[in-house]
């Protein structure tokens, strides 16, 4: 009988703060040259003093009311002692006995399924800095020295820890995802896992027959979506073997090797670091007072599934629903297109499967997309009121996703600028097509046709050379007086 | 009387009405240096160009009848824990020897801009760590008023230099005592404010929840004085209160004790204490009540038997992690060494001294699990009982008279051998600042030997200003200590001090 499976997850997002938790450098410090975005407060120097930043309280806090968590009035920071050349003080300031929030809940569904994880508590702590090892992996064994850079020290983090709620690697990668989105709707993170703005480590094992929790080992160094899963499924087919063969698991840290696909063992509890816990005495504990709470409740913009609720009125299916929800600017954008004027479900298609394989193509994002939701309005209105021809609208969409056009000026290059085909023109053209195909209209006029295979084959021609403007009654209509049928 | 004889106030005054100039003022206080200190060892750096600069630019001022400071051309001497910008700043320790800060403590800032000049940086035990001023790298300081004698500590480099007359003023800093037990020693007066009072911006730390800036002077006055330069709410630490404080010098006109409630502690055998210092706490008991306070026996049991336990666990927890970032890579003494980790050892064996080590390694210890529970854990609570216990009495009496120290100043080298005594001679002291309390340790002139006698006055926690008022009225029944001329025969003795 398989063994069930125990997954909790630590998620570290970096806030979306414009300094440092604790001084005024800047958060920014992707690229910049090392050891250039730090002041004596980052760097310890002697004498220094941390000043809470207000805004990284204000996004956990945000953070925390999106997840239902209970806002703590008073919160403390501590001090995690440990040895290491990337931090500068020698301990890390982290909130150890009394985080901002505790408690709270993230639904996630997996296979239609939906599932309450559980929240631990959410707390502030501070970035380390970056060790460099000069070797070509970049990696430490085989490197001669290592250089360390500070820019990152300092920066805010806050992290989510879940309770061990979680039974299987798709549900931890909801998880995060789930997570990623809410992070992002709130403002409160990037949430991208290739620039270290959202890291996660797991705490797996797997049950005893008689139910009884097992042994429980931490997963880091998971870099990416893929990576959560497939570290996962790793280490429980690892551990079943160790258990298959009679073996014991032994609580330790893994690292997971995203080239060779294996987690290899970095330390256990033997040689476990005991952090030597101890209040923060320099700074003052954290108060937050219930009107404050409140202010922070009364501005925190719309949720994930407020959104989906909302959509779902709509008259979107749940898949358009999660597609369109999955990023709040894609969900902006649909709900500007709606507002403009487009029918919400004739919307929900074009964005769903238009815009999305235009972004695809191009390679960007939403916020990057050259049509405005009030151009895209009046080509699903064109579409509808026929127009144009769906083919006509996407490659109408293609023409103003690259180019800087009118969408005006985008229809009358397309040919239908005059509006539709019809009398004179388009009689001009059944000429053409008739005259073209003489065999065709020989076999028609001697009454071969019986299945009307070959007049619907010049209709065809008719109205692809019409680039769909024409009305297919009229053209077929114009067609049969040209054949004198 | 010489310049150097007078208080900051009389100097400030002085060199604003052009009596004298701020130069001379600073002329005369470097002299006491040139003369005595090759013996006295009080200072590490001194900063006498600057100084002159400094004293300059205020007469300058003053001559252009621009505002001055309260302080203006008054020289002080901080102890060498404050960060000065551009004047190297040691901790008297190999480890910071050669470090140059590129940024002023908040009190130093507090004290420029108040028109004081400052003379150098004073000697202390390494990382404030000690109780005699012998743990430094230039060697120990010497007690003005005994040449034999230590000064106490951690801040004996400032207190000797104010009894000397180096500076009417100097700072420092008390953890468990390291300015009340030195002036007490030196003969001087000196204040630990409430936890909170004045910005630990710019101090290296010793213990973060304990380590407050606080002044010696000769005069309560001059203490009242500079803590109104001091004494303000800082953007650079949030443990520094926000409120604005009350006018120290406004508290210091109280007349008498008419309605004050003064508890004197007798929670102790008098074996335990020096007989002329148990002395100088009944005659303390007869001014108040002659000044028409009433005085009962009030006892701190709580305090006494675990004060310095608590204390020692608290302080040496923080300390270990404070001092950690002492790592050889950034600042500092640094020995290379094949690994990260050996780098860190030869960095720290070599660079900490002995005592330092000893606290690093026990501080460790104590947050270690297991250690943390047994020890650590217990402190907390224990603090907070202490605390409650001075609550409780705070609502029978105004302020409290103590001790300072059980003892007179030691012979130099003393504790070497005898290191309980280091620890026991905090006993009174400590409790206060694990409660945060505002203690003063104030002059009761000197015995038949010369030595300084002392009592320390105790108030509620943010009652600075009103226990400077009380010492204030005592000082004036008991007169303030005069200058030491040390190693000059018969002269130390003259600070009977004219009531």
């Amino acid at each position: 009988m398989a063994r069930p499976i125990v997954i909790g997850l630590e998620v570290h997002l970096q806030l979306n703060t414009k300094t440092k938790l604790f001084c005024s450098c800047s958060t920014d410090y992707i690229g910049r040259t090392p050891n250039t975005n730090v002041c004596p407060i980052c760097l310890a120097v002697p004498g220094t003093l941390p000043l809470l930043n207000d805004s990284a309280v204000a996004l956990a806090s945000r953070m925390g009311i999106g997840l239902r968590c209970k806002i703590q009035n008073y919160s403390t920071f501590g001090r995690k002692n440990y040895f290491y050349a990337d931090l500068a003080k020698a301990y890390q300031i982290t909130q150890y006995e009394l985080p901002v929030a505790t408690g709270g809940y993230l639904e996630i569904e997996v296979n239609g399924e939906t599932k309450v994880v559980r929240l631990h508590h959410l707390h502030l702590e501070e970035d380390a800095g970056k060790l460099v090892h000069p070797t070509t992996d970049g990696r430490l064994t085989g490197a001669a020295y290592s250089l360390v850079d500070y820019n990152r020290g300092g920066v805010p983090l806050t992290e989510v820890v879940s309770e061990p709620d979680m039974s299987s690697p798709a549900e931890a990668k909801e998880y995060v995802s789930r997570l990623r989105q809410l992070a992002r709707y709130l403002d409160v993170s990037d949430g991208e896992m290739e620039s270290g703005s959202l890291r996660v480590d797991a705490n797996i094992s797997l049950s005893k027959p008689d139910g009884s929790l097992g042994t429980r080992v931490e997963i880091k160094n998971m870099n990416s979506f893929k990576s959560i899963e497939r570290a996962l499924e790793y280490e429980i087919s690892r551990q079943n073997k160790v258990l298959d063969s009679g073996g014991r698991i032994v609580q330790e840290t893994r690292l997971w090797d995203d080239a060779e696909g294996v987690t290899r063992s970095m330390r256990n509890k033997e040689t476990a670091s005991d952090y030597r816990y101890y209040p923060e005495m320099d700074l003052a504990p954290v108060v937050i007072d219930d009107s404050e709470i409140e202010d922070f409740r009364r501005r925190m913009p719309e949720l994930p599934w407020e959104k989906r609720e909302r959509f779902a009125a709509f008259g979107l299916t749940k898949e358009e629903i999660s597609i369109l929800t999955e990023q709040r600017e894609l969900a902006r954008y649909y709900e500007d297109v709606v507002s403009a004027g487009a029918p919400p479900a004739r919307a929900a298609n074009w964005v769903r499967m238009e815009v999305l394989r235009v972004l695809n193509e191009l390679g960007i994002d939403i916020t990057g997309f050259k049509v405005k939701p009030g151009a895209l309005a009046e080509l699903v209105k064109k579409v509808e009121a026929k127009e144009l021809s769906n083919t006509l609208g996407k490659e109408i969409l293609d023409v103003l996703a690259r180019e800087d056009i009118s969408l005006a000026d985008a229809v009358k290059r397309s040919g239908a600028s005059a509006g539709r085909l019809t009398g004179a023109s388009l009689d001009e053209i059944i000429k053409k097509i008739v005259s073209a195909n003489p065999d065709v209209v020989e076999t028609i006029k001697n009454g071969e046709d019986k299945k009307g295979g070959k007049i619907k084959f010049l209709q065809g021609l008719v109205m692809k050379e019409a680039r769909g403007q024409a009305d297919p009654k009229e053209a077929a209509e114009s067609l049969a007086k040209n054949l004198d049928l | 009387m010489e310049l150097y004889e007078l208080s900051a106030k009389e100097t400030a005054e002085g060199v604003k009405s052009k009596k004298f100039s701020a130069e001379d003022a600073t002329r005369a206080c470097l002299d006491r240096i040139d003369k005595f200190d090759a013996k006295v060892n009080a200072l590490i750096t001194l900063t006498a160009e600057d100084a002159i600069a400094k004293a300059r630019a205020v007469d300058e001022k003053i001559s252009k009848g621009e505002e001055t400071g309260p302080l203006a051309g008054v020289p002080y001497l901080a102890k060498d824990n404050f960060c000065t910008s551009g004047v190297r700043t040691t901790c008297s320790s190999k480890i910071l020897e050669a470090w140059v800060p590129t940024y002023n403590a908040s009190a130093i800032n507090y004290m420029n801009d108040s028109g004081a000049v400052l003379l150098g940086k004073t000697n202390l035990d390494e990382f404030a760590m000690g109780s005699s001023t012998e743990n430094s790298i230039i060697g120990p300081t010497k007690n003005p008023r005994d040449m034999n004698r230590v000064p106490g500590g951690s801040s004996g480099g400032s207190a000797a230099s104010v009894a000397a007359g180096y500076a009417p003023l100097a700072l420092g800093t008390d953890t468990g005592g390291s300015v009340r037990q030195p002036a007490a020693f030196c003969g001087v007066q000196g204040m630990k404010p409430s936890y909170g009072q004045v910005s630990r911006y710019g101090i290296i730390a010793y213990a973060s929840s304990l380590d407050q800036v606080s002044p010696l002077a000769r005069t309560v006055e001059d203490i009242a004085v500079v803590m109104e330069s001091l004494a303000r709410p800082d953007s650079h630490d949030t443990t520094c209160d926000a409120y604005d404080r009350p006018k120290f010098t406004d508290a210091i006109s109280l007349e008498d004790l008419k309605g004050k409630r003064i508890g004197v502690f007798e929670g102790f055998e008098s074996s335990q204490m020096d007989a002329e210092l148990y002395g100088s706490l009944r005659k303390a008991a007869e001014l108040c009540e002659a000044s028409g306070a009433t005085v009962e026996p009030m006892d701190l049991p709580i305090a006494v038997k675990y004060g310095v336990a608590t204390y020692y666990v608290t302080a040496l927890a923080d300390a270990s992690s404070k001092l950690a970032c002492y790592d050889g890579m950034r600042y500092g003494a640094h020995i290379d060494g094949k690994s990260l980790n050996e780098m860190y050892v030869n960095t720290r064996t070599a660079s900490f001294g002995e005592e330092v080590r000893r606290r690093i390694i026990l501080g460790t210890c104590l947050l270690t699990e297991g250690f943390y529970q047994n020890y650590y854990g217990p402190a907390l609570k224990v603090r907070q009982k202490m605390v409650d216990e001075f609550d409780e009495l705070f609502e029978k009496f105004d302020a409290y008279i103590l001790p300072t120290s059980p003892s007179l100043p030691y012979l130099l080298g003393m504790k070497e051998t005898d290191p309980n005594r280091l620890y026991l001679g905090d006993i009174f002291t400590v409790p206060i600042s694990l409660g945060g309390l505002p203690g003063i340790s104030l002059s009761m002139g000197l015995n038949g030997e010369g030595l300084p006698l002392s009592v320390q006055l105790v108030g509620q926690r943010y009652f600075d200003a009103e226990l400077l008022g009380i010492a204030a009225v005592l000082e004036r029944a008991i007169g303030r200590p005069a200058v030491a001329n040390p190693g000059l025969p018969g002269t130390s003795n003259s600070g009977k001090g004219a009531a």
